[in-house]
């Protein structure tokens, strides 16, 4: 999933400034299961804006809101709230407040949309409802084969494809003691099945071409 | 080993020839007053063969290392230039690399880098497109191949001796030895470890070293740090990732009256270099006194390491 946070809420007052009636839009996919935009949390902040003195005149939470089919159907049948609102804000990842953008662009609506969070990463959850960690970062060309099936490009702090690098201490990495070296880890899996000889295998330099930005999947 | 020339630099002739190279370390200012390196240049001069010149150690920010390694050979000093993956992708990289050779920098060490976190500026993006074994094998294919990383001609090769890091002592110890192995493979020349303290876990790294016969394929230098006080001795034991520093030398560095301390952590050092040239397949010492440089000489000369051969 896309692992967001909330930003301060004076961050959020700020950019809504001079915007008195909005919509609140949530996204049922990824903020929900971070308990930042799901249902629950666009009411809380639909409640907080209020508070602070905004009309909400909609709150909205569409199934996932990057896939513009959702967030389309979800506006559809709403134009005139819509065309009443002077913004959007959005408790999505920065994907589903383009999407949201979009989709309102493509329904003849000019209106800004604000967003009321950051996105921290691709995300993977570990403790259902209460911890995600980053263990994949969408390099364009899996490593996971010959690593023991753990990524060194993300969770080793300097990308070795190389490693260890001399400062692991008591299997932990020493930009982070509080987390596991990543070529330690690898180390250890690649001993427990038998593949030690690939840990002395050079390998050459990545090919950061495929992960280039901004990407494009033609899925069909 | 190889007596051919690769790069012709003072270090390189001492080593093949068999001789036991001394090597020693200069930080350079943060500003950009040139006076500083001619200082530690003046305290520095004939007391190793050369001089390791860091490249903004520790992430903090200074006088560039290929910039401070042309203020060296000014004063007549050879250094070695130190090159971290951490701020520079393969194009910088390379670039780099050209323009040092061209200024005349014959000795290079190639290190991933600290991460910035350590740093002044830990809100800077890192980079580490390439890693220290990448680093080595682009030097080495840009020197023998005269090729770039891309496959391309380069119109004039740079002629660098290769030199990269190594700890004995981070985790796992199994692979420390192989992975030495793998900058063998990729091309290194010359190796300097992290300082030593714990001798007989160098001693164990240092039989795997030659059972698998590196040592005939790389000259491997001795990391040694004086202790300037036993409060240093216990930041680096307590604070530096990947040292490590014996309860019987701290105990040594704390029953030491204050004043004496500093004379004590030469004693140690010395030591440890006359322990290291009984190793077998040290080829040489690599002195880190870490902004000591006015005791480089004296710890080079009671450890009988000077003169240092003239060539």
């Amino acid at each position: 999933m896309i692992g967001t946070t909330r930003k301060p809420l004076d961050e959020v007052l700020q950019a809504l400034e001079g915007k008195e009636k909005i919509v609140v839009m949530g996204c049922n996919g990824c903020a929900k299961a971070c308990k930042t935009g799901g249902d629950a949390e666009v009411a809380d902040m639909a409640a907080t804006l209020t508070g602070a003195g905004k009309s909400v005149i909609w709150e909205v939470t569409p199934e996932r809101t990057c896939y513009i089919q959702h967030t389309t159907g979800s506006l559809a049948g709403h134009e005139q709230t819509i065309s009443d609102t002077d913004a959007f804000l959005v408790l999505g990842c920065g994907g589903a407040a383009q999407v949201a953008r979009q989709a309102l662009d493509e329904m003849g609506f000019v209106k800004p949309v604000k967003i009321a969070l950051n996105s921290v990463g691709h995300l993977d959850t570990i403790i259902a409802g209460k911890l995600a960690i980053e263990q994949c970062q969408e390099c364009g060309d899996c490593v996971l084969n010959e690593t023991g099936g753990i990524c060194p490009v993300t969770k080793c702090a300097k990308s070795l494809l190389n490693g260890p690098c001399g400062g692991a201490q008591d299997g932990k990495c020493e930009v982070d003691p509080q987390r596991d070296c990543a070529w330690v880890m690898i180390y250890d899996r690649l001993k427990a099945l038998g593949e030690m000889e690939k840990l002395y295998v050079y390998r050459d330099p990545k090919d950061y071409s495929k992960s280039n930005k901004p990407r494009t999947l033609v899925i069909a | 080993m190889s007596e051919e020339l690769k790069s012709g630099s003072r270090l390189e002739k001492i080593l093949r020839s068999g001789k036991f190279a001394v090597t020693g370390e200069c930080g350079p200012p943060r500003g950009a007053d040139p006076e500083v390196i001619h200082k530690k240049c003046s305290l520095l001069k004939d007391k190793a063969d050369a001089f390791n010149i860091t490249d903004n150690q520790t992430s903090v920010v200074r006088m560039s290392s290929i910039s401070s390694a042309v203020i060296m050979m000014q004063q007549g000093l050879e250094p070695v230039m130190q090159m971290v993956c951490r701020d520079r992708n393969r194009i910088a990289i390379q670039s780099d690399i050209l323009g040092g050779a061209a200024l005349g920098i014959k000795n290079m060490l190639c290190l991933s880098g600290d991460h910035q976190k350590f740093g002044d500026h830990p809100q800077a993006k890192n980079v580490f497109d390439l890693d220290s074994i990448q680093l080595i094998n682009t030097v080495k294919t840009m020197r023998d191949d005269g090729k770039f990383l891309s496959g391309e001609d380069i119109k004039g090769a740079p002629k660098l001796f290769i030199g990269a890091a190594e700890n004995p002592f981070a985790d796992p110890f199994e692979i420390r030895a192989p992975r030495l192995g793998k900058k063998v493979a990729a091309g290194v020349d010359f190796i300097q470890t992290q300082c030593i303290f714990n001798l007989s876990k160098f001693e164990l790294w240092m039989k795997q070293v030659v059972d698998m016969g590196l040592h005939e394929k790389v000259f491997i230098l001795g990391g040694v740090t004086p202790f300037k006080s036993f409060g240093m001795a216990r930041y680096m034991a307590n604070n530096v990732p990947g040292m490590d520093v014996p309860d019987e030398l701290l105990q040594r560095m704390k029953n030491t009256p204050k004043e004496k301390q500093a004379e004590e952590g030469i004693t140690i050092a010395v030591e440890t270099i006359k322990k290291l040239q009984e190793i077998k397949g040290i080829a040489g010492v690599h002195i880190m006194a870490i902004e000591w440089e006015e005791k480089v000489g004296e710890l080079a000369d009671k450890a009988g390491l000077l003169p240092r051969p003239v060539l």
